[in-house]
């Protein structure tokens, strides 16, 4: 769940497209992998309202019409592996933020979308 | 909430080793790569789960029970194909171990037996020392090559090799009873030499992965010296001989990464903590009745630690230990430096003459050692252009950039000292 903090800043969903050449790290670099999350969360307790979560790599893709597809279909290089959500005062912070993840830190993309507050 | 940085160091890579040990001693060998993956998963996931979550309170047992399960998965997977395999998962289910700590006991135990595994007699020892960094130590196939200094292509080869001999085996990971320790405990021995070889041999400053080698080959020996039947006098040796050289290992390299010759190193940076810790292995090492040429190796290095600089070296000493090693274990390396310590103890001239007395063979697998040698001799002697000319053919034949910056220090001492340039064409 995404947790409000009532806070009235925008908030900004950044995905996470790995990209990785290396899809295995090796043993060492998972725990320097871990330092630098950790580092990453503690550095920006106020932006990171919610640290979001990992996702698989295999799912399902409902089609029109009712048709269930293995999914998802695209590249391995756009393939969504995480997400966080960021509250910021613009784009600008957000991107700050966004670029000491260690995602970005590692060679991954990180698209940055904000959100349009319908809720 | 426990943080990253309570991890010790090296955790998941020793955990690697463990987890696998304790999976394939229960699920078997010809699991291996199912197991591998599973490991390969858990780190996976707790890469996406502690950072957000916190380490959970024994990261261990965490890593463990997810790794067994995931394997379980696959094996069930795998399963639906083969009513066989089916059966087998249940019965693999049913003894597997809830919690790590029911298998912590006998931990040192398994990764010891799953080292033994590695060094079974038909994987060409060159596979066994990449088998076991990547079994036993949890090493990246990346992280090996530059270690082996090779490709991984070429490490990824050697272990599909091993693996393939292993399923065609089917080798079980043995009791380490009396009769496997008698097997095999000289290869596992070898093959821990082996890797602290090659982190300690060619050492390249920019590469810390060797240092991380010779501390695996030091881990892993410890571990033969606590194991009831591994500690053996000549495991005792083995642990002090690295011991020794490793705690000149810093000192042998210089901030730019260069090698420093034995006789330049500042002997107050020595770790002297892991001398005198290899000290009390070396009396460990003196007993039984075997001389093992750990034994003679080991009380060389010594006999160069105990000198308080390089001149207080006794080399008549080091000289009988190298002809000790000579009868029983003759090898090129050998013959270099025994000439060298004769040089010392006798004078320069016998030197010469016996590193002349190495075969072309000799001098091809020394490259570029026989070289440097003789161009250190020659200097010694005053014959300074024919030295010259040597550390000119060592240069060429260096082969990496420590060696080279070595050689290229000392061509550059030596031509001062000459006066001439005899070999400009080489550069």
């Amino acid at each position: 769940m995404i947790n409000l903090k009532g806070s009235e800043m925008p908030k900004y969903l950044l995905i996470y497209r790995d990209g990785l050449d290396t899809p295995q790290p090796s043993p060492e670099e998972i725990q320097q992998f871990l330092a630098m999350w950790e580092g990453w969360f503690k550095k920006f307790p106020q932006q990171i309202v919610d640290p979001g979560d990992g996702l698989l790599p295999t799912g399902r893709v409902l089609k029109a019409g009712g048709v269930v597809a293995d999914g998802p279909y695209v590249e391995a290089k756009e393939m969504i592996g995480g997400f966080t959500v960021v509250s910021a005062a613009s784009y600008e912070e957000a991107i700050e933020v966004a670029k000491e993840c260690p995602i970005a830190m590692v060679g991954g993309a990180i698209e940055i979308r904000e959100f349009a507050g319908f809720v | 909430m426990s943080s990253a940085t309570q991890l010790v160091e090296h955790f998941f890579r020793h955990e690697h080793g463990r987890i696998i040990a304790a999976l394939t001693s229960r699920m078997g060998t010809f699991n291996l790569q199912i197991i591998e993956d599973a490991v390969q998963t858990a780190m996976s996931r707790a890469l996406s789960t502690w950072p957000r979550r916190g380490l959970p309170d024994n990261p261990s047992a965490w890593l463990y029970r997810c790794a067994a399960n995931e394997a379980l998965d696959s094996l069930r997977h795998q399963a639906m194909a083969s009513r066989k395999l089916a059966l087998q998962a249940e019965s693999v289910t049913t003894n597997l171990p809830d919690e790590i700590s029911e298998i912590d006991e006998s931990v040192g135990d398994e990764t010891l037996r799953l080292l033994f595994l590695c060094c079974h007699d038909s994987i060409p020892a060159e596979s066994r020392v990449a088998f076991a960094l990547r079994i036993v130590g949890g090493f990246s196939i990346s992280e090996i090559a530059a270690g082996l200094l090779t490709t991984p292509a070429n490490i990824e080869k050697r272990l599909t090799r091993a693996k393939c001999k292993l399923q065609e085996l089917r080798e079980e990971l043995v009791e380490l009873n009396n009769q496997a320790v008698a097997q095999r405990l000289e290869s596992v021995q070898a093959t821990i030499y082996l890797i602290f070889n090659e982190g300690y041999a060619a050492s390249s400053g920019d590469s810390p992965i060797r240092q991380d080698l010779c501390e695996e080959a030091i881990r892993l020996s410890r571990m033969l010296t606590v194991h009831p039947l591994c500690a053996q006098p000549t495991s005792s040796a083995l642990l002090s001989l690295l011991l020794l050289h490793s705690a000149r290992m810093s000192e042998r390299l210089d901030s730019s990464g260069s090698i420093t010759l034995l006789a330049d190193q500042d002997r107050s940076h020595w770790n002297w903590h892991r001398v005198r810790e290899a000290m009390d292995w070396m009396e460990h090492s003196a007993s039984g009745d075997r001389l093992s040429r750990y034994h003679i190796e080991c009380a060389i290095a010594w006999e160069h630690c105990r000198a308080r600089e390089f001149a207080d070296t006794d080399w008549s000493i080091i000289v009988r230990l190298y002809r000790s090693l000579q009868e029983r274990f003759a090898s090129p390396a050998v013959r270099l430096n025994l000439a060298i310590a004769v040089s010392y103890a006798e004078n320069v001239k016998a030197g010469l003459a016996l590193l002349l007395q190495l075969s072309d063979q000799d001098r091809r697998v020394l490259r570029p050692w026989w070289d440097c040698a003789m161009a250190q001799l020659l200097a010694r002697d005053q014959q300074s252009q024919a030295a010259v000319s040597h550390w000119c053919d060592a240069l060429a034949l260096a082969t990496n950039s420590a060696q080279r910056a070595l050689i290229e220090a000392q061509l550059k001492i030596q031509r001062n000292t000459a006066g001439v340039n005899v070999c400009e064409g080489i550069e």
